[in-house]
């Protein structure tokens, strides 16, 4: 599902000026052009995590920068760890 | 739901700033992006989320000890985690293996896995994305060629096989989303949903449908036009035909599975005229048998 900057706007609750700054930082990195952006359902929950690490968990810009660092890598490491979860079992059939 | 102060564990009388703190220390533990491997830390993060909007507003707080608001209902609405997506197979542009690159490099057994990993990663297959399309009875029945427009404004081409049923998904392949590498397109997945006609029905493979005739052709017979899903056909109403009489049109149903088709089954209705005939009233009003006949018979002894 892709959305436009306006719809994700409105889906995820956010100011325009908040979302320019968190693309600007690359917390959220849009698709299609810088003319005409486009957003998907990752987008939003990804805008959810750092709205609940900013308001609700008091973590301050640069916090969220390095817990957005890592927790990719977290996921990163795991998305791998599934592959070889498939990649054994191939090999062991 | 439990009661706020219990599900954060503290004394009733914490002030707002132990509530935060107890608040923060919980969810961080608990955020299901933060843990992504804790499969119950979701129902949990809920349940202090929800606590928390209820307690950690000291409006809200106020209401609640007073007993004018309860726990019921506090629980935090929430539509999709980032886990849910991050940890898919999907590409996205915040994956990173930057992590364990450096595992990758050596030559053991390990690093063959990872690396048999990230490049079952790069080729992977598109997702399949799932469409709902509305068509009509008759199109459900005699089969059409749709057109269904994607939410990115692009149009996807569909040829509707005669006799689908409700809920029936058509597998377009390659027309679902671009996968990574040499991974190739998933497919399109399209459920069919079958609005209800006016006059037709289906039951398996037959089709009935309600035919109104007049008086004349139900007495004296009639050859007459009859609807059917694949066009109007002519069909012979036999003499003394009544309210209720089945007729079969044989092979005019939907396709079944034995590669024949069902039949159309025509349940007439007699229809007076709209307007009173004197005629009509003075042959009636003379009619000795017409006194006679009970329809009603044992239902009104």
């Amino acid at each position: 599902m892709k959305f436009s900057k306006s719809e994700f706007l409105s889906l995820s609750g956010m100011g325009h000026n908040t979302l320019n700054a968190w693309i600007e930082e690359e917390w959220i990195i849009p698709g299609g052009s810088s003319v005409e952006m486009t957003f998907s359902e990752i987008d939003i929950a990804r805008a959810q995590l750092i709205r609940d690490l900013h308001a609700d968990f008091g973590v301050n810009d640069e916090g969220v920068g390095v817990i957005l660092h890592l927790v990719d890598q977290l996921y990163g490491m795991r998305r791998t760890l599934m592959e070889m979860r498939h990649a054994v079992r191939f090999t062991s059939e | 739901m439990r009661d706020p102060y219990e599900i954060l564990g503290v004394a009733r009388t914490a002030s707002a700033d132990d509530l935060q703190k107890a608040y923060r220390r919980l969810a961080k533990k608990l955020h299901p992006d933060l843990n992504p491997g804790n499969a119950e830390a979701e129902e949990k993060f809920k349940e202090i989320a929800g606590a928390y909007d209820l307690v950690g507003d000291a409006e809200k707080r106020k209401r609640f000890d007073r007993g004018e608001i309860d726990a019921a209902g506090a629980e935090r609405p929430r539509q999709d985690y980032y886990r849910d997506y991050a940890s898919s197979e999907q590409n996205h542009p915040y994956a990173d293996n930057s992590g364990f690159t450096d595992f990758m490099d050596s030559e053991d057994g390990l690093a063959e896995l990872l690396r048999r990993g990230a490049r079952a990663q790069a080729n992977r297959r598109g997702h399949d994305l799932a469409y709902r399309l509305p068509i009509e009875f008759i199109e459900s029945i005699a089969g059409a060629n749709k057109r269904l427009t994607l939410p990115d404004g692009a149009t996807l081409d569909v040829a509707i096989p005669p006799g689908i049923t409700e809920s029936q998904v058509l597998r377009l392949r390659g027309k679902g989303a671009p996968g990574s590498g040499k991974g190739g397109f998933g497919d399109a997945l399209i459920e069919v949903e079958i609005r209800p006609d006016d006059s037709f029905t289906r039951q398996g493979a037959d089709i009935y449908l309600e035919l109104p005739v007049t008086l004349t052709e139900a007495v004296l017979g009639a050859r007459i036009k009859v609807p059917t899903p694949t066009g109007a056909v002519t069909m012979a109403v036999p003499k003394g035909s009544n309210t209720g009489t089945m007729l079969r049109l044989k092979g005019k149903g939907a396709p079944n599975h034995v590669g024949g088709h069902g039949d159309q089954f025509v349940k007439l209705k007699v229809m007076l005229p709209k307007e009173l005939n004197p005629e009509l009233e003075t042959f009636v009003s003379g009619w000795e048998s017409g006194r006679t006949y009970n329809p009603r018979g044992e239902l009104v002894p």
